[in-house]
C-alpha cells in the first residue's frame, strides 16, 4: 500500500465533500434533525404537556418492561413523566440516532465511489498506478472519517440538548447513559464502517449513484425494526444487547473486508463501471 | 529500433458483442504511431487493453517485457489522455495536477508550473475545471498525462474540442516532445490530416482487427498503384491523354494519372520544352487517400 497515494485520495475525497453542496447539506441537516430537533420535541413536550395522558394506556406495557429492565439499577426516573422521557431518551432515541451514521456514511460513500464513475473520473484512477487495494482502503477511510465525525458531533449536540432541557425535569445530568456510551463508542463506528463497506461493495457492482443508494437503503430496515420493536414494547435494547449487536456487525465487517479485498481485479472493476 | 509494444492475437468481447478479433500490433521505442479507424472500430478498447484496465479474452501483450494486467508498473510509465479527459470538475486545474502528481509519484515540484506555462493555463490554474472550455480541459488532460515524464503516451482523440491554434500547438508540441525525450506515442484519431505530419507509422483498425500497419512510405508503395499528379501549367491539353498517360484539364493546369512516381520527370521534361510549369503535386498520396484505399481493399 502506498501511503502517499492514500493521503492524496483521502484529501481529495474530503475536499470533494466540502465542495459538493448537496452532500454538505445532507451531512449538516441529518445531525440537526436527529440530535437537535427530535430531543427538543421530546423533552419540550414533556415540559409543556402531560405526556402520560397524551400517550394513553398503550404506553403502560412499554413502561412496565422499562421498569423491569432498569428498576433495580437506576432510580433516576421516578414519576411516570420522567420514566417516559427517560425511556425515549435512552432506548428509542439511540435507535433513531443510528440513522445519523447510516445516512451520512451512505451518501458520502456512494458519492466517493459511484460518484467517481458517474463523473468519469474513476477511469483516471484506474489508469493510474494506484493499486485497487490502496484505492479501496483510501475510499473507505475517506468515507469513514467524515461520517464518524458527524456522529460524534451529533452525539455532543444531542447531549447538550438532553442535559440542557432535561435538567428541568430530572434536576440532574442524565446524558450520557450506559446505552449512549456503548452506542457512540461501539455500535456507531461499527455501523458507519458497515455502511461504508457495504456501499463500496455494492458500488463496485452497480453503475449509478441512484442504484447504490437504493440498495444500501436496505441497511435502514434493521434500525426501523429496532425502533418499532422497542416502541411497541416487544423488547428493549440495553447495553448488553448493543454490545452484542456491535460484535455481530464487527464480524460482518470483517467478512465484508475479506470479500472486498478479493475484488482486486482492475479490469473487472473497470468493465463493470464503464461498460 | 526495439519493439516496445508487442500485441499478438488479441481478441475481446463484451458479452456477445465481439469488439476485437485476433489483433496483431507492434510499436517500436520512440515511435509515434497513429491508430486509425472509423468510430466504434475498437481504438479505445485497444488503448484500454494496453493499459491493463480491460483484460483481453485471448492473445498476448508485452509492453517493455511487462504484462499490463499483471503489473502496475506499466501504468506508472504511461501517460494517458482519454476522450472524457477524466478530470475533477469541482477542483481547480492546479489542484487536479497536484492530485495526479501525488498518484504518479512526481518528485519535481517545478513540473506542474512548467506544464501550466507550456499549455497556457497559468491564468486559469485556480479556476474550477468545470468552468474550463473543452480546449482548456484537453490541454489540462495533456498536462496531467505528461506530469511524470511517461515513457509511453496514449492519446485518445487528443485534439477533439481544440481550436485550430490549439490543435497546431498540441501537435507540434507532441512532435517536439517525442524528438527530445524519445517518448513512444500512440495516437488515436479519425482526423487523418492532423496525424499525417507527426506520425512515423500508422495502424489501421477495420472489422475489429488491425488490417494494415506501416510507415507512410511503405503504405504508399503497397496501395498506390497509380499516381495522380496535379500540374499547374500554361499548357492546355487538347486530348484526354498526354504522352500516352490519362489526363484531365482544370483551370490553370491538368491532372495526369501515372503508373509510378518515376514518370513525373518524364512528363515534366516534355512540358518544360515549350511551356511553363508553376507547381507539381501528387494529389492522391495523402493519408486520407491511403486510408480509403486500405478500407476499400479490406471490404472488397
Amino acid at each position: 500500500m502506498n501511503k502517499r497515494m492514500m493521503k492524496a485520495i483521502i484529501k481529495k475525497d474530503l475536499r470533494d465533500i466540502y465542495r459538493t453542496k448537496s452532500l454538505l447539506t445532507t451531512i449538516i441537516i441529518i445531525p440537526i434533525i436527529f440530535s437537535i430537533v427530535f430531543p427538543t420535541i421530546l423533552i419540550g413536550s414533556a415540559l409543556l404537556f402531560d405526556l402520560e395522558k397524551a400517550m394513553g394506556a398503550d404506553m403502560q406495557k412499554m413502561l412496565d418492561m422499562f421498569l423491569n429492565e432498569i428498576g433495580t439499577k437506576q432510580r433516576i426516573a421516578e414519576t411516570p413523566e420522567q420514566q417516559i422521557v427517560y425511556l425515549f431518551i435512552n432506548y428509542i432515541l439511540p435507535s433513531l440516532f443510528l440513522l445519523v451514521p447510516i445516512i451520512t456514511a451512505s451518501v458520502v460513500a456512494a458519492n466517493s465511489f459511484v460518484g467517481e464513475k458517474e463523473r468519469r473520473t474513476l477511469e483516471s484512477l484506474l489508469f493510474s498506478p494506484v493499486s485497487i487495494k490502496t484505492l479501496f482502503i483510501s475510499k473507505t477511510v475517506a468515507s469513514f472519517i467524515p461520517s464518524f465525525l458527524v456522529s460524534v458531533i451529533s452525539f455532543i449536540l444531542c447531549g447538550l440538548i438532553i442535559n440542557g432541557l432535561g435538567y428541568q425535569l430530572f434536576q440532574e445530568i442524565i446524558f450520557p447513559s450506559g446505552n449512549w456510551i456503548v452506542l457512540i463508542t461501539c455500535l456507531s463506528p461499527m455501523v458507519t464502517l458497515m455502511t461504508v463497506l457495504l456501499n463500496l461493495f455494492i458500488s463496485s457492482r452497480v453503475k449509478t449513484y441512484q442504484e447504490a443508494q437504493n440498495i444500501s437503503g436496505i441497511i435502514i430496515l434493521p434500525v426501523i425494526g429496532m425502533i418499532a420493536g422497542q416502541a411497541s414494547g416487544l423488547f428493549l435494547v440495553g447495553v448488553e444487547i448493543t454490545l452484542m449487536i456491535s460484535a455481530a456487525i464487527l464480524l460482518l465487517n470483517l467478512i465484508l473486508l475479506q470479500r472486498i479485498t478479493k475484488l482486486n481485479d482492475r479490469h473487472v472493476l473497470f468493465e463493470k463501471q464503464i461498460h | 529500433m526495439v519493439e516496445m509494444i508487442e500485441v499478438r492475437g488479441v481478441s475481446k468481447s463484451f458479452g456477445s458483442q465481439q469488439v476485437l478479433k485476433d489483433v496483431d500490433f507492434q510499436v517500436k521505442a520512440g515511435e509515434i504511431v497513429g491508430l486509425l479507424g472509423p468510430n466504434g472500430a475498437g481504438k479505445t478498447t485497444v488503448i484500454r487493453i494496453l493499459n491493463g484496465v480491460i483484460k483481453a479474452d485471448a492473445g498476448t501483450i508485452s509492453i517493455m517485457g511487462l504484462s499490463p494486467t499483471q503489473s502496475d508498473d506499466i501504468r506508472a510509465i504511461s501517460g494517458i489522455v482519454t476522450e472524457s479527459a477524466g478530470l475533477y470538475h469541482q477542483m481547480s486545474g492546479l489542484e487536479n495536477l497536484e492530485f495526479f502528481a501525488e498518484l504518479y509519484g512526481v518528485e519535481d515540484n517545478a513540473q506542474i508550473k512548467r506544464l501550466l506555462e507550456l499549455f497556457e493555463l497559468v491564468d486559469h490554474q485556480h479556476k474550477p475545471v468545470g468552468t474550463y472550455s473543452t480546449g482548456m480541459k484537453k490541454r489540462l488532460a495533456l498536462s496531467k498525462a505528461l506530469l511524470h515524464n511517461p515513457k509511453i503516451l496514449f492519446l485518445d482523440e487528443p485534439t477533439n474540442g481544440l481550436d485550430p491554434d490549439g490543435i497546431k500547438m498540441v501537435l507540434s508540441y507532441l512532435k517536439t516532445y517525442n524528438q527530445q525525450t524519445g517518448t513512444t506515442i500512440i495516437l488515436c484519431s479519425h482526423v487523418l490530416h492532423q496525424l499525417e505530419p507527426i506520425c512515423d507509422s500508422f495502424a489501421f483498425l477495420e472489422n475489429k482487427t488491425i488490417v494494415e500497419q506501416g510507415s507512410k512510405q511503405e503504405l504508399e508503395q503497397k496501395y498506390l498503384t497509380e499516381i495522380v499528379v496535379s500540374v499547374s501549367t500554361d499548357y492546355v491539353p487538347q486530348e484526354k491523354t498526354f504522352l500516352g498517360f490519362r489526363c484531365e484539364k482544370f483551370e490553370n493546369g491538368m491532372t495526369i494519372t501515372l503508373p509510378s512516381k518515376e514518370e513525373i520527370s518524364t512528363i515534366l521534361k516534355e512540358l518544360l520544352k515549350h511551356h511553363r510549369v508553376y507547381s507539381v503535386e501528387i494529389a492522391n498520396n495523402d493519408l486520407e487517400s491511403i486510408y480509403f484505399k486500405v478500407r476499400e481493399k479490406i471490404n472488397r
